[in-house]
């Protein structure tokens, strides 16, 4: 069935709605302060462990990479680039120049095109994107950093929550056990 | 005499409590943890945890410290448009005026511990109460700045508002008993006759004007962020923007103290006795408690309500609380009439 | 409005070098509100008053101004749904979706059904996180710091959720020419159904501590009337139209995606003030949160079929289907980083959170759009603040902006 367009008045103002809605807002007030529910989440020392298929900072496997060039080409914000440099085959030794991608993450935006579009699946997301750089020239990475994951220190000093889903409490936020 | 006891005649020495401890150590403990408690409450109400980094141990009780060191630290900026002397003065004589009138509150009923021992000590402190907004208005004139204007006029209407129904609705509680002195109004009060539960529309009343007067929630239009930036305080920074705001609290402790002598029975249940520690110490820890207990509600309001326009709490203060305070006034007379004191 | 002078002349009265001042009508104060001013956003509002009372208004726009139309002509096709997101990033489906549409229009290719559910699924929860989101800003414009908290906190569950669907929290980048990104993630339905009760209690908290109040209700009860002609004729859009009792929104009157499909409802309010606005997204958010509900019940009944148009699915290699049975990741296809679009025109138009949106996209044949024009809901609600404020006072400017949800980065585009 299509959307019907519904005509609402807003409800009047009874006689007692002023005494009715004080003591309702201050009677949830006091719910609350004596009940908070809290969800904040404590970082650094605690950290949510995100998902699977979190879009955070990517890496290469280049034993998978063909060298095609897609995911520069697509790469919205100019953050994947592609370098020269020499190669060798194990097979042939014969050693040619190939071009390879490098990220920059200054310009990197982590919509994810560039994984979805590499044709081999030469390339991951891991699931975390905080890490802080000293400097512009640390976020840019090349061929050797951009195969390894970038280091996190999060992981090491904090607590990994995950949140869950709740009725009554929206997200509830359990320790994540047994990992590592 | 041995050195401890000369130690301890200094330490109970009245005029040291009266000066120093009552004067500026007790205030800043309470207005320092009316702050932390009112970031708490509304922290607790909307599901966050507040302050805490600062001393995770107590919950970041350290958190308004910190923030005094950061704004004693802070630069000072005198822009070059304000009229320096009433710029600089203004504060400083409010944060005066705003402890003032504790002068005339006794804490115990023994008269060596006395401030000033007068017999009009209610409504001493009722006009002293009043001094201080003056100076709010003035800082906001001399600060040359059209958010600072509006601020201070803000704040002069709001004053037209609320002092009539604070003066009328604490004086009631004289009139109930037959006497303005603070002491004889606590002492009528004995036996849990509180003058807040036999005029409770007086102590409603009262409530409210404070609540205007200090620009407590729902009332928080003076300093309304999103019209007039921080109103008559826009163009301070630092610790004078720190006195400022510091001033605004030692005026709503000075408020709750006076709501708890007059309605709630000052040192009551407790009876003074001799001696430093029961005829002083401890009346006055109550006063005290009851003070901050009213404070803390005060606080709370905060996460639970808006502001009210301008126009509205205007409004409401002369068409609906002025004439519940003349209400409550009339109950006290009869009150009084009927001898129930 | 009144008709006093607003002087041009420059006069400098307070004696600093390049601070000139100009003299306006007696007794008006001119007052600056933005664009740094804590009530006023990346916008400036431009009042004058003569003592409490607003006697004429005018806003100034762009300080958040980001070429984006121009800057769309100079990339390929598919990079300027990243772009275009950037409007309104806690809205970022329904901003980018009719660029999409329009695209897929001249490339003439249909995303799959359950493609369109997706779609929708994704729209309105970010529908639903946009009104909290504008919520949170109205309330603490109101001085209610809890409304503010509150529903910034209760975003999360929408944001936690849009995550887990499309592996980001805001910028989502989902739709795509052809189909979506991904498909729903196992499980992801019950937190989507636990979701939705949750909110609904939530909203019972949030009448009783805003809407009911009685603090904001006499804020905002016959503040910032729109009336229904006016309303038509400034041409505003969204929810605040709605308010003022036209019925008019694109799901209904131009449907798109499923949502003719869908059994919902459009609430028209007919008071046309802030406090009809506040109700008509109360009303909204509930209307979202059933339609959310039969997409849940959609997708739990049918099976897991493509996401992608046939026409680039069909060339997949078998690595994108393992991938896609595995993981539900669409991969996309080499193509689209080059892809050459038909020459054409395509216009489409979809509502957003805060109103309609209307992209007009021109093709001349080449890997890049030739023109992009947008038409964003912000940009048509901001000249409110032109004709609406005068005859308010200062104290209601908050609570009529709070009320009409205006979003700079959206309007300056
Ligand atoms: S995630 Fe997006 S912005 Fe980042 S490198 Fe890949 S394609 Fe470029
Ligand atoms: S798209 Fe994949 S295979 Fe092609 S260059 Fe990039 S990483 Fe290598």
């Amino acid at each position: 069935m299509p959307p019907q367009p519904v005509h609402k008045r807003v409800h009047p103002r009874g006689v007692f709605s002023r005494f009715k809605g004080n003591i309702e807002a201050i009677t949830i007030g006091v719910k609350f302060f004596f009940n908070p529910e809290r969800s904040t989440l404590i970082y650094p020392k605690e950290y949510i462990k995100l998902k699977d298929g979190y879009r955070g900072f990517i890496v290469l496997i280049k034993d998978k990479c063909i060298n095609c060039g897609s995911c520069a080409r697509i790469c919205p914000a100019a953050a994947m680039k592609l370098i020269r440099l020499p190669f060798t085959d194990p097979k042939t030794g014969r050693t040619r120049m190939k071009l390879w991608p490098v990220i920059n993450y200054n310009r990197c935006i982590f919509c994810g095109y560039c994984v979805d579009v590499c044709p081999t699946e030469a390339l991951y997301h891991v699931p975390y994107h905080d890490v802080v750089w000293d400097t512009m020239e640390e976020a840019e990475t090349d061929l050797e950093k951009f195969q390894k994951p970038p280091e996190w220190k999060t992981e090491k000093e904090g607590i990994p929550v995950r949140y869950v889903f709740d009725e009554k409490k929206g997200l509830v936020k359990v320790r994540v056990e047994g990992e590592e | 005499m041995g050195a401890l006891e000369i130690l301890w005649k200094i330490i109970s020495w009245p005029p040291l409590w009266q000066l120093i401890v009552l004067g500026l150590i007790v205030p800043l403990l309470v207005v320092i943890y009316i702050l932390w408690f009112e970031r708490k409450t509304a922290a607790r109400v909307q599901r966050r945890i507040g302050p805490l980094h600062v001393s995770p141990k107590i919950a970041g009780g350290l958190q308004l410290l910190a923030d005094l060191i950061r704004y004693s630290f802070q630069e000072i900026i005198i822009p070059k448009t304000v009229d320096k002397a009433a710029f600089i003065s203004a504060p400083l004589i409010a944060l005066i005026l705003s402890i003032l009138p504790v002068v005339g509150v006794p804490f115990t009923d023994k008269p060596e511990w006395f401030p000033i021992p007068m017999d009009y000590s209610l409504l001493v402190v009722l006009a002293l109460v009043t001094l201080s907004p003056i100076f709010l208005i003035v800082a906001g004139w001399a600060s040359n700045n059209k958010f600072s204007i509006i601020g201070g006029m803000r704040e002069a209407f709001m004053i037209t508002a609320y002092e009539l129904i604070i003066i009328v609705s604490v004086a009631s509680a004289g009139v109930a008993v037959g006497s303005y002195n603070i002491v004889d109004i606590v002492h009528a009060q004995t036996g849990w006759k509180l003058l807040g539960l036999l005029n409770p529309i007086a102590f409603f009343t009262a409530f409210v004007g404070v609540l205007l007067a200090t620009s407590g929630f729902p009332f928080e239009i003076p300093e309304s962020e999103h019209e007039v930036v921080a109103g008559a305080f826009t163009e301070y920074s630092g610790l004078m923007y720190g006195i400022n705001m510091g001033a605004a609290y030692l005026k709503r402790m000075v408020y709750s103290i006076v709501l708890s002598v007059a309605f709630l029975g000052g040192w009551l249940p407790y009876t003074p006795g001799e001696g430093f520690v029961s005829g002083y110490l401890i009346p006055s820890i109550v006063i005290m408690v009851k003070a901050t207990i009213l404070m803390m509600i005060f606080s709370f309001l905060r996460a639970v309500y808006g502001r009210y326009r301008l126009d509205q709490a205007l409004d409401l203060a002369w068409k609906i609380m002025f004439p519940l305070a003349a209400i409550g006034f009339g109950l006290s007379l009869a009150e009084a009439y009927l001898g129930i004191f | 409005m009144s008709g006093f002078v607003r002087g041009s002349v420059g006069y400098n009265d307070l004696g600093l070098p390049g601070m000139w001042t100009r003299r306006i009508g007696k007794d008006v104060y001119e007052v600056f509100i933005g664009p740094q001013h804590p009530g006023s956003g990346h916008t400036r509002i431009i009042i004058w008053v003569d003592g409490d009372i607003i006697v004429d208004s005018e806003i100034d726009m762009g300080y958040v101004h980001r070429t984006m139309e121009k800057l769309s002509e100079g990339r390929q096709w598919i990079k300027a749904i990243p772009l275009f997101e950037r409007m309104a990033i806690h809205d970022a489906c329904n901003v980018t979706l009719p660029y999409v549409r329009a695209v897929e229009k001249l490339l003439d290719v249909e995303p799959p059904e359950r493609a369109s559910y997706l779609r929708v699924l994704l729209c309105e929860i970010n529908r639903i996180a946009a009104f909290l989101y504008g919520f949170g800003i109205f309330g603490v414009f109101l001085g209610h710091s809890t409304m503010y908290m509150w529903p910034f906190g209760d975003r999360e569950v929408w944001v936690e959720l849009a995550e887990w669907l499309t592996g980001a929290r805001l910028t989502h980048t989902y739709p795509v020419f052809g189909g979506v990104r991904r498909d729903v993630p196992a499980g992801f339905t019950d937190a989507l159904r636990k979701a939705i009760r949750y909110m609904r209690r939530r909203l019972e908290d949030y009448r009783k501590i805003f809407v009911d109040n009685p603090v904001i209700r006499s804020r905002l009860e016959g503040v910032g009337v729109i009336p229904k002609k006016i309303a038509v004729e400034l041409g505003i859009t969204g929810p605040n139209l709605r308010a003022s009792g036209v019925e008019y929104d694109v799901r209904m009157n131009h449907p798109y995606e499923v949502y003719d499909r869908l059994d919902f409802e459009i609430p028209v309010f007919e008071e046309g003030d802030a406090y009809a606005r506040v109700l008509q997204r109360v009303e909204e958010i509930k209307q979202s949160l059933r339609i959310l509900e039969q997409v849940a019940d959609w997708l739990d009944k049918h099976e897991k079929t493509p996401i992608m148009a046939e026409k680039f699915w069909k060339t997949a290699p078998p690595l994108y289907k393992k991938v896609f049975q595995e993981q539900g990741r669409v991969k996309l296809p080499a193509t689209f980083a080059i892809m050459k679009v038909p020459a054409g025109k395509a216009y489409e138009r979809g509502e957003t959170a805060r109103g309609e949106i209307s992209y007009y996209v021109e093709s001349n044949g080449a890997n890049k759009p030739y023109r992009v024009r947008i038409h964003s809901p912000s940009a048509r609600n901001a000249i409110v603040f032109k004709y609406i404020l005068p005859g308010h006072r200062v104290m209601d400017l908050p609570a009529i902006y709070g009320s009409i949800d205006y979003f700079p980065p959206e309007a300056d585009r």
